[in-house]
């Protein structure tokens, strides 16, 4: 299957998923003018990814900035990770954040809150 | 016709204002206002999440008056007066300003005025218990009711409560108001 890569613009992330080692990257800013024609197609790539592959998943998520029409689109994308990983799939997300982003760290930790699969809060400097 | 340019920057520098901006809008005035205000606090020397507050509450305003005249247009009242905005950034003594106002069907004026007391009401935890509540909600409920994960973010960034105003302005349309500090 293609994978997906786009460039980032000012109010949507960069997009790299890559349906040959099951990384899928996330990295910029999301707040685009409609969150759900923005995530629509990545979601239902990675609904076709999990159902022809059986490679582990790698969510990387590296995301400075997000509105609130973006968080509702990523719990749709854990949710299907959290499916697959129901059935047995190797599925994990990590949350990048600069440590000096406190807003990133706090957002992180309340997705944290609520999943089920290993999410990973890694601070780095960006 | 005649305009005093002079009268009215100065104006807006009295009041504080940093920001303003009143016309037809769209995502990318969005964007470049947006980036123009965290330039200025970012030479404002600010803490980062105070910054990132203030640039998350102007986000969630905008767009949920573009939310709107689109919503409004797919219920068949597409209509010139909701493309439009009015928006400020500022500040006062102590905090940040950002305030909105767009034109706002009569029908559902007072629903919004209700749900922003609600939430002027909330404490942070009750806010935050809203807030998940809210995300749970499938999307097609959503697009009928509207702004809600986008004010109860702004009223989880704000450090008092949201203020609101209706202004009539026709049988049809009122102007509605909101202006939270952060």
């Amino acid at each position: 299957m293609n994978n997906i890569l786009l460039a980032a613009t000012k109010s949507s992330p960069e997009v790299n998923f890559d349906a040959d080692s099951g990384i899928l990257r996330l990295c910029g800013e999301s707040y685009p003018e409609n969150s759900f024609d923005f995530y629509a197609p990545l979601l239902s790539w990675l609904q076709e990814f999990l159902d022809q592959s059986s490679l582990p998943v790698r969510l990387v998520l590296q995301l400075s900035y997000i509105n609130t029409g973006t968080v509702k689109c990523l719990l749709e994308l854990f949710d299907q990770l959290e499916e697959a990983a129901d059935h047995g799939r190797d599925v994990r997300i990590s949350w990048h954040y600069d440590p000096d982003n406190e807003r990133a760290l706090e957002t992180g930790e309340e997705f944290a809150e609520d999943l089920k699969v290993p999410f990973e809060l890694i601070g780095e400097k960006y | 016709m005649y305009f005093n340019l002079l009268q009215l920057k100065e104006t807006l520098e009295e009041a504080n204002i940093l920001i303003c901006f009143n016309g037809p809008f769209s995502q990318s005035i969005i964007e470049e206002l947006g980036n123009a205000v965290r330039r200025y606090l970012n030479n404002d020397e600010m803490e980062s999440a105070l910054l990132m507050d203030v640039f998350a509450v102007y986000i969630e305003q905008t767009q949920n008056i573009r939310n709107y005249a689109r919503r409004r247009a797919a219920l068949g009242d597409p209509h010139p007066a909701y493309e439009m905005a009015t928006i400020l950034i500022g500040r006062d003594d102590e905090r940040y300003i950002v305030a909105s106002g767009n034109t706002v069907h009569v029908d559902d004026a007072e629903a919004l005025a209700v749900s922003i007391d609600l939430l002027n009401g909330m404490d942070r935890q009750a806010l935050r218990a809203r807030f998940k509540e809210q995300l749970r909600k499938p999307v097609s409920d959503e697009s009928g009711r509207g702004a809600g994960l986008g004010l109860i973010e702004i009223a989880r960034k704000t450090s008092a409560p949201i203020q609101h105003k209706i202004h009539p302005i026709s049988e049809q349309h009122v102007f509605f108001q909101i202006i939270a500090a952060i």
